[in-house]
C-alpha cells in the first residue's frame, strides 16, 4: 500500500521534486567547479543563492507532500477512503526522504567522490548531514505542515512564526546585551551543539506528538497547541546556561587531566597593556560592545603548565567585578584568547585579559579598590598531525585534513592555502612558511576555533568545511621583513600542524584590590 | 443501519447540530430534507468521522462514527458536492488508485458505470465541470459495491440531463443499498427516497417513510354556505389555515378520509362540501418549514 500511495504522489510531484533535486544538483556542481580558490564571481554568486534557494524549496517541497492528504479540513476526498493512516504517515516520510534528502544525498555524496575523497569518508560525512537535516528541516517541516491545510496557510503561518522567532531574536538579544553578554550561555559558543541536541530531541519529540496526533486523530488544534509549546521550549532553549553545558563537555574530553598543570595568575610585574597599534589610549576604548560604548582594561597574566606543541583556548572568560564590601559591580564576559607554545623553544608572549567595562561601571568603580574574579573555561588542545605541502602550487591530499592547494596571491604578497574536507573539518592548526633547506620559518598563522560540535550542523551551502589561510612573504609597504620571502617560495613549504582538543577544564582568576584605571591600555 | 442520538456540534459559538436523532433502516433511500445551514452537512461529516461530535452519538454499520476506520470505511460509499479529489490526476489514474483500497472493487462495473455516466477518463480532475466532478465521486462510489452510500447535496449545481445521468447511474446500481442523501431540493428527491427526515436549525423536525407521509398529508379545501371564518377551536394538526370567500382551506397532517367529515362539521356549521387533495412533497416541506417557523418564532415571543 505504501509503494502504491508512493507511485501516485511521484505521479502528482514529480516535476517539483526534479526542479528541486536540479537545484541541488546545480549548486554542487557550481561549488565543484569553483574549486578551492573560487575566483570566478558569477560562480561565487551562484554558490551563495543556489543552496538556499535549493533548501528553501525542499522545505516548500515536504509541505507539498504533506499537503496531498492534507490533515486539516473536512473536504479532502482520502479522509473518506479507507486508507491506512499508519501507511499514509509511513509513505509521506519515506517519499520525503527519498525525494527530499534523496537528491541532496547524492550530490553531496558525488561532489565529495569526484573532488577525490574515500568512499567510506563520503558517505560516513554525508548520512550524518542527511542526518542533521531530518532534525534541522524535515521533522520541523513536516509537523508544520500536518496542521496546516495548504501553502497558503502554511506560508501564512511561517510568516507569523518567523515573525515571532525574528521578534524573540531581537528582544532575547537585547536582553543579552543588558546582561552584558551572559544571558544566552551556550547559545552560538562552541558548546552550543550539546543545546543543539537538547533542541534537535524537543524537535523530535514534538514532531512525533504532531504527527501522531494529527495522522491517527486529526486534532488539529490539540496538535497546534503542542506545536506551540514545542516551539516555546525550542527558544527558551536558548538561555541554556553556559556552565552545565561546559560540564557535559569536561566530560567528554578526549584526555581527561591534559590540563591539569595550567595555571593562570594575576601578574602585575608584566605591567600594563601597550597597544601594538602604538595608537593613543583613547582610540582603544569607547568602543561599542553590546551596543553600549566600553572601555577596555587589560589584566596581566602569568599562565604556566601549557607544555610545548599545545594551544591553551580560552572559550569563555566570565568575569565579575566586586567592591571591598563584596558586592558585584559588573558581570560579564571578557575577551576569548589563546596561548600557543609551538616548536622546541616556544616563545612566551605576554598574555593579557582583555575586559570591555560598559562606560558608566568603569567612571563608577575606575578610582576605587575592587577586585577581578575571571571564570575561565579552558580547553588545551595537542599537537595532533603536521602537514607540508609546496608553498607555490601545491596540491596535495592529506589523511584527516583533507585537500589543499597553494598559490602566489595577485599581490605578490602572501601563499595563498585553501584546503577543503567533508563533514565538520579539523578545528584547530597552525600553518607557516618554512625553507626547508636554510630552516628558516616565517610566523606561524593560527585557526583555531571552539568549536566542539561533533557533526556538522549548517544546512547550507554544502556539507565541505573551507579552510582558507594566508601566509605573508613580503610586505608591500617594505616596514617588515620575512624570513621566509619571496625568492625563496620555490624551496618552500607550507607546514600544516593540527591540533586536537584533548581536555577541557575551569580555572579562577581572582585578582587583589587594585584601581581599574592602572590597568588600561598604555 | 445508520443511527443519529441526540447528535450535537458546536463551532465555537455557533451549534451547528442541537440534539439530531434519526434512524435510517436497512435497504431504504433516506432522505434529509432542510434548507441551507439545517446542519445536514455537519450530520453527515460526522457520520463519516470527518468532524467529531461534541455530544451524542452516532452510529453507522453498528459501529460508533469516532471509531470509523479502513474496514467499515471500505463499505461506505461518499459523494459530496465539495469533494477535493487530487486535480492532477486523471479520472483513469484516480481510479486505479482507488482500486487498490477497496478489496470489493469491480472492474466491469466500474467501466459500466464510466460508460453510463459519460466520464472521459483521460481528462484531469481539476478540468472536469462541476457535474462531470458530481459524477466522477459517484465513479469512485459505487464500483465496490458499498453497503451504505450517503451523498450529499448530489444534485446541487447540476444541470437536468447530467442529473438524469447522474440518477441513472445511482438507480442503477443502488440494489441492497441504503441510501442516504441530504438536499434541500424536494423535486430531486421524489422518486428516489423511501424515507425523509425534515431537518431544521440543528434538529430533525420529523422522520417518516414517503408511503405514510403523503398518505397522511392532504389539503382539504371546506366550501361554507356563507362567509368562511377561522373555527373557534382547531386541531393542531390542522395548518397553514385559510379562509376565501366562503372557502376555508387547511392542510391536514392526521389525514383520515372515514373521520374528516366528522372533524369538520363538529366544528363548523354550513358545511356544504369537503374536498381533500394529496399534497406534493414540496407543498408538504413548505408547510412543515413555515409551521417550524412560525412555532420557533411563538416560542422566541413566548419566552420573551
Amino acid at each position: 500500500m505504501i509503494w502504491h500511495i508512493f507511485k501516485k504522489d511521484w505521479k502528482l510531484l514529480w516535476l517539483f521534486v526534479t526542479a528541486i533535486a536540479s537545484l541541488h544538483w546545480i549548486a554542487a556542481f557550481v561549488a565543484f567547479k569553483l574549486g578551492l580558490f573560487g575566483e570566478d564571481a558569477t560562480l561565487e554568486m551562484i554558490s551563495f543563492y543556489v543552496p538556499q534557494i535549493a533548501m528553501y524549496g525542499s522545505a516548500f517541497l515536504i509541505a507539498a507532500i504533506v499537503h496531498l492528504e492534507a490533515i486539516p479540513g473536512t473536504r479532502q476526498d482520502w479522509l473518506t477512503r479507507p486508507i491506512p493512516r499508519g501507511s499514509l504517515l509511513l509513505e509521506k516520510f519515506l517519499f520525503v526522504l527519498i525525494m527530499v534528502e534523496g537528491p541532496m544525498f547524492l550530490a553531496t555524496l558525488l561532489r565529495g567522490l569526484v573532488d577525490g575523497f574515500s568512499w567510506r569518508l563520503c558517505l560516513l560525512t554525508t548520512t550524518s548531514y542527511i542526518l542533521f537535516l531530518v532534525f534541522f528541516l524535515v521533522l520541523p517541516v513536516f509537523a508544520f505542515a500536518s496542521v496546516t491545510k495548504n501553502m497558503t496557510e502554511a506560508f501564512i503561518f511561517w510568516c507569523g512564526s518567523t515573525f515571532i522567532v525574528g521578534a524573540f531574536l531581537v528582544l532575547a538579544g537585547s536582553m543579552n546585551g543588558a546582561a552584558h553578554g551572559t544571558l544566552l550561555g551556550a547559545t552560538h559558543t562552541g558548546v552550543g551543539w550539546i543545546a543543539e541536541v537538547f533542541r534537535f530531541a524537543l524537535v523530535a519529540i514534538a514532531a512525533c506528538v504532531v504527527v501522531l496526533l494529527q495522522y491517527f486523530r486529526r486534532k488539529t488544534a490539540l496538535a497546534r497547541f503542542w506545536l506551540v509549546v514545542f516551539g516555546v521550549l525550542v527558544m527558551l532553549s536558548a538561555f541554556v546556561p553556559w556552565r552545565p553545558v561546559f560540564a557535559i563537555e569536561e566530560r567528554l574530553s578526549t584526555k581527561p587531566g591534559a590540563g591539569a598543570g595550567t595555571t593562570l595568575a594575576f601578574d602585575q610585574s608584566r605591567g600594563r597593556f601597550k597597544s601594538p597599534s602604538g595608537l593613543l589610549t583613547s582610540a582603544e576604548s569607547d568602543r561599542p560592545r553590546y551596543g553600549r560604548n566600553a572601555t577596555d582594561i587589560f589584566l596581566p597574566l602569568q599562565i604556566a603548565g601549557v607544555r610545548n606543541d599545545a594551544i591553551l583556548l580560552v572559550d569563555q572568560a566570565e568575569v565579575y567585578l566586586i567592591d571591598q564590601k563584596q558586592r558585584e559591580l559588573y558581570h560579564g564576559l571578557g575577551e576569548e584568547f589563546e596561548v600557543a607554545r609551538e616548536g622546541p623553544i616556544p616563545s612566551e608572549e605576554p598574555v593579557y585579559q582583555q575586559i570591555a567595562f560598559p562606560m558608566p561601571i568603569y567612571h563608577a568603580a575606575k578610582d576605587q579598590a575592587v577586585g577581578v574574579r575571571v571564570d575561565y573555561s579552558l580547553t588545551l588542545f595537542g599537537l595532533g598531525r603536521s602537514y607540508s605541502i609546496a608553498a607555490l602550487e601545491g596540491d596535495e591530499r592529506m589523511p584527516g585534513w583533507g585537500w589543499c592547494k597553494t598559490k602566489m596571491d595577485d599581490a605578490g604578497a602572501n601563499v595563498e592555502l585553501r584546503c577543503m574536507e567533508p563533514g565538520k573539518g579539523p578545528i584547530c592548526g597552525t600553518a607557516f612558511l618554512e625553507n626547508g633547506s636554510s630552516g628558516a620559518r616565517n610566523p606561524s598563522r593560527s585557526f583555531c576555533l571552539s568549536e566542539y560540535r561533533p557533526f556538522q550542523d549548517k544546512p547550507w551551502p554544502d556539507n565541505f568545511a573551507h579552510l582558507r589561510v594566508n601566509l605573508p612573504f613580503r610586505d608591500p609597504s617594505g616596514l617588515a621583513k620575512f624570513p621566509v620571502d619571496g625568492p625563496q617560495l620555490p624551496q618552500s613549504r607550507v607546514v600544516i600542524r593540527v591540533y586536537e582538543p584533548e581536555d577541557h577544564f575551569t580555572r579562577t582568576l581572582v585578582t587583589p584590590q587594585m584601581k581599574l584605571k592602572d590597568w588600561e591600555a598604555q | 443501519m445508520i443511527h443519529v442520538e441526540n447528535l450535537w456540534k458546536r463551532f465555537g459559538r455557533f451549534e451547528a447540530l442541537r440534539g439530531m436523532s434519526f434512524e435510517v433502516p436497512e435497504g431504504s433511500a433516506f432522505a434529509m430534507i432542510g434548507a441551507n445551514g439545517a446542519g445536514k452537512t455537519t450530520t453527515i461529516k460526522v457520520l463519516m468521522n470527518i468532524l467529531e461530535p461534541s455530544r451524542g452519538s452516532a452510529t453507522l454499520l453498528g459501529v460508533d462514527s469516532r471509531r470509523i476506520a479502513v474496514r467499515e470505511l471500505a463499505q461506505i460509499g461518499y459523494v459530496s458536492e465539495n469533494q477535493d479529489m487530487p486535480a492532477r490526476l486523471t479520472v483513469e489514474e484516480y481510479t486505479a488508485y482507488l482500486r487498490r483500497f477497496y478489496p470489493t472493487w469491480d472492474r466491469e462495473l466500474e467501466t459500466s458505470i464510466a460508460r453510463q455516466l459519460r466520464l472521459p477518463r483521460d481528462r484531469k480532475i481539476g478540468n472536469l465541470s462541476h457535474g462531470m466532478r458530481l459524477k466522477m465521486a459517484l465513479l469512485c462510489a459505487l464500483p465496490y459495491r458499498p453497503k451504505v452510500l450517503i451523498l450529499d447535496e448530489p444534485f446541487s449545481g447540476l444541470d437536468p440531463l447530467v442529473r438524469d445521468e447522474f440518477m441513472e447511474g445511482l438507480l442503477g446500481q443502488a440494489g441492497e443499498m441504503t441510501i442516504l442523501i441530504s438536499s434541500h431540493e424536494l423535486g430531486e428527491i421524489d422518486g428516489v427516497a423511501t424515507h425523509i427526515a425534515f431537518v431544521d436549525e440543528g434538529k430533525v423536525l420529523f422522520q417518516e417513510s414517503m408511503g405514510d407521509l403523503t398518505r397522511r398529508f392532504r389539503e382539504v379545501h371546506v366550501t361554507l354556505d356563507g362567509e368562511a371564518s377561522r373555527p373557534s377551536q382547531t386541531p393542531k394538526e390542522w395548518m397553514a389555515m385559510q379562509m376565501t370567500g366562503n372557502v376555508l382551506t387547511f392542510v391536514d397532517t392526521q389525514f383520515d378520509e372515514r373521520a374528516l367529515g366528522e372533524r369538520i362539521r363538529s366544528r363548523m356549521r354550513d358545511v356544504r362540501d369537503i374536498d381533500s387533495q394529496p399534497m406534493a412533497l414540496r407543498s408538504i416541506f413548505t408547510t412543515l418549514a413555515r409551521a417550524a417557523r412560525d412555532g420557533s418564532a411563538q416560542e422566541k415571543a413566548g419566552a420573551q
